[in-house]
């Protein structure tokens, strides 16, 4: 006997309270860990792609119901307003059948007991299957809504990158790679690829990065060889940068001083295991993932609960060789990655986020013994948080300077390099190394 | 363990009644965690052997909210029926059509292990609507049955519609 599909395993009513609490400030991965538990396995993927697709697009997606509406849906009827969002985009980028989509959307609204929202639901997706064309031609007519980025960080990014704005912003719409970082330290990336074709899994190696792998299709963790042996990690290519620069030797005291989710640390080790690591971080429940990713690794490290911007404790009394600022920042580097960060940013964040940054560098630089190297690292692509942070720096550190990072990835800035996302498979990172003298 | 194909109708093997099991064995054994796995990743709360194309009389329920409480029933038989309601019913061989039925509400049931002892319950809400269910289709019977000629031809066009969309391109003809 087969059960009606209920409210709670539909995956479009799910979708649809997902994208409401996005709108209150979570982000999808926190309510993807806890919103699919009455979803089949079969649905999953498609939870996950309406939830992406939707943060996504959802600037453009609220232009064109804007145009399609006499007035706007009351903000309490958060889950109204997501579900003509998520029908807008599945007829305009998904592979669902038109009627289905319209169907399916206006069936997931009755579950919702939204009964006075049946009737609008479908006159407007089969008014936007009409219009289509015109009202798809409008959205591109503003930048806004033609690149579906909010206004203020789209004349942010116009700004600090007045050459490649656009293409910034088209890979910011593009899927990203699902991109593997090879532990080389166990195998040479050409045999993980082997071992990859082996098991029917295409993937391509990456230029710039010798650890670096991009699959041609996105698969679940559990199907990479050796995954939980430790032989790969998932890492996007930009990200692996980090270890290459910090350079640490054998023997080296080494601080990760934002080290959660321990990725990076996770590398560094990966690259030089006869070192002292440090890994500190000022959130205990995400310093439980780093212990988990150093496990499944294999390596360990002393993982430390602490501030750094307010250097106290054991961690900090002592002097290391090599220092790994990736410091907490807008993330704007990563949306394709996160497309919910277009949404849960704010404009009065840059200028916060910024404030931290000066105040962890100044901080942790004491730590640093002279001729050692720390690396400032952010997934920003804002010059307040990246050169315009460190020549500030610079200006009042006086037995501070600037390692120029010779490269053929990303482009040099007044201090410091950048890659952009999309540019060399990578998303955007920034990274500037100074030595203490 | 392996995922079975559960047949659609009009499949004619859908009215094939099943027979008495006589010996419980492994293969017996194996059948039901087959038709377990099979009926939750359909999803589904019930499903009889004759869906699988096995005439062996074996069903399987859990109509658990966690779907941890599996029931396997070999040679299962109603003794007693009580009361009557309506309830919206849907079948794993009948994929997406959902209509009303009318069941006793509570029932007293024997049937026996897999171990082959017997046991005698009695069962109300879900539980004794997904037995009713499932022991039809021990006899060859679904929930359509009893429908108006008209709506079962509907669903009949409708189903046959579907399995032809559903069958793949054939290699060779697609440039």
């Amino acid at each position: 006997m087969g059960m009606k599909p209920g409210a709670k395993s539909n995956p479009r009513v799910v979708a649809a309270q997902l994208l409401r609490q996005l709108a209150n400030g979570r982000s999808i991965s926190d309510l993807l860990e806890q919103g699919l538990g009455n979803i089949t396995a079969r649905d999953r993927g498609l939870v996950k792609e309406f939830c992406f697709g939707v943060a996504r697009w959802r600037p453009r997606l609220e232009a064109i119901a804007s145009k399609l509406m006499s007035k706007p849906i009351k903000a309490k009827e958060g889950e109204v307003q997501a579900l003509i969002l998520l029908g807008i985009y599945q007829l305009a980028y998904m592979r669902v059948a038109p009627h289905a989509a319209v169907a399916e959307t206006v069936e997931a609204a009755r579950l919702l007991d939204k009964r006075w929202a049946v009737g609008l639901i479908n006159a407007l997706l089969r008014r936007f299957q009409r219009e289509r064309e015109a009202l798809l031609s409008m959205a591109d007519a503003d930048p806004v809504s033609r690149y579906a980025m909010p206004g203020w960080l789209l004349k942010r990014i116009r700004t600090d990158w007045p050459e490649q704005w656009e293409s910034i912003l088209q890979a910011y719409n593009q899927h990203p790679p699902m991109t593997l970082r090879v532990n080389l330290s166990l195998q040479s990336r050409a045999d993980y690829l082997a071992l990859l074709a082996a098991s029917g899994i295409q993937a391509t190696p990456v230029d710039a990065v010798a650890s670096a792998v991009i699959l041609e299709q996105p698969v679940d963790v559990d199907q990479l060889p050796g995954f939980s042996s430790g032989a790969v990690s998932v890492q996007d290519a930009g990200a692996q940068l980090a270890a290459v620069l910090l350079e640490s030797q054998p023997g080296m005291q080494v601080l990760d001083a934002c080290a959660a989710p321990g990725g990076k640390s996770g590398h560094i080790l990966e690259s030089t295991p006869e070192i002292q690591l440090t890994a500190l971080d000022l959130d205990e429940a995400r310093l439980a993932r780093v212990h988990e990713n150093l496990r499944r690794l294999n390596q360990s490290a002393a993982v430390v609960l602490g501030d750094a911007a307010n250097p106290q404790g054991e961690w900090a009394s002592r002097q290391y060789d090599r220092i790994l600022l990736d410091v907490p920042c807008s993330a704007t580097g990563v949306i394709r990655r996160h497309p919910d960060i277009k949404l849960l940013r704010r404009s009065e964040d840059i200028a916060k986020l910024a404030k931290t940054q000066g105040e962890i560098l100044r901080a942790i630089w004491p730590m640093l013994k002279p001729g050692g190297r720390l690396l400032y690292a952010t997934c920003s692509l804002f010059s307040q948080e990246n050169e315009a942070q460190v020549q500030a720096f610079l200006g009042i550190q006086a037995d501070a300077r600037e390692r120029v990072i010779e490269a053929k990835w990303g482009h040099p800035r007044s201090v410091g390099r950048q890659t952009l996302p999309g540019e060399a498979s990578m998303d955007g990172f920034y990274y500037a190394c100074l030595e203490r003298m | 363990m392996a995922i079975l194909n559960i047949l659609h109708f009009p499949d004619p093997r859908l009215r094939n009644k099943a027979q008495v099991v006589k010996s419980f064995d492994d293969n017996l054994r194996k059948l039901a965690a087959d038709m377990l796995e099979t009926m939750y990743q359909a999803p589904g709360v019930g499903l009889a052997s004759t869906q699988v194309n096995d005439l062996r009389r074996l069903v399987v329920i859990d109509v658990s909210e966690s779907h941890d409480d599996p029931l396997c029933l070999v040679n299962p038989e109603i003794l007693e029926k009580h009361g009557e309601h309506k309830m919206e019913e849907g079948c794993l061989s009948v994929p997406g059509v959902y209509e009303p039925v009318t069941r006793a509400t509570d029932i007293k049931v024997r049937a026996q292990n897999l171990e082959g002892e017997t046991i005698e319950f009695e069962a109300d809400d879900l539980l004794a609507v997904c037995i009713q269910h499932e022991l039809d289709h021990l006899d060859g019977k679904l929930f359509i049955d009893n429908l108006s000629n008209l709506k079962r031809q509907r669903i009949r066009k409708k189903l046959e519609k579907e399995e032809r969309q559903a069958q793949p391109e054939p290699i060779g003809q697609a440039l």
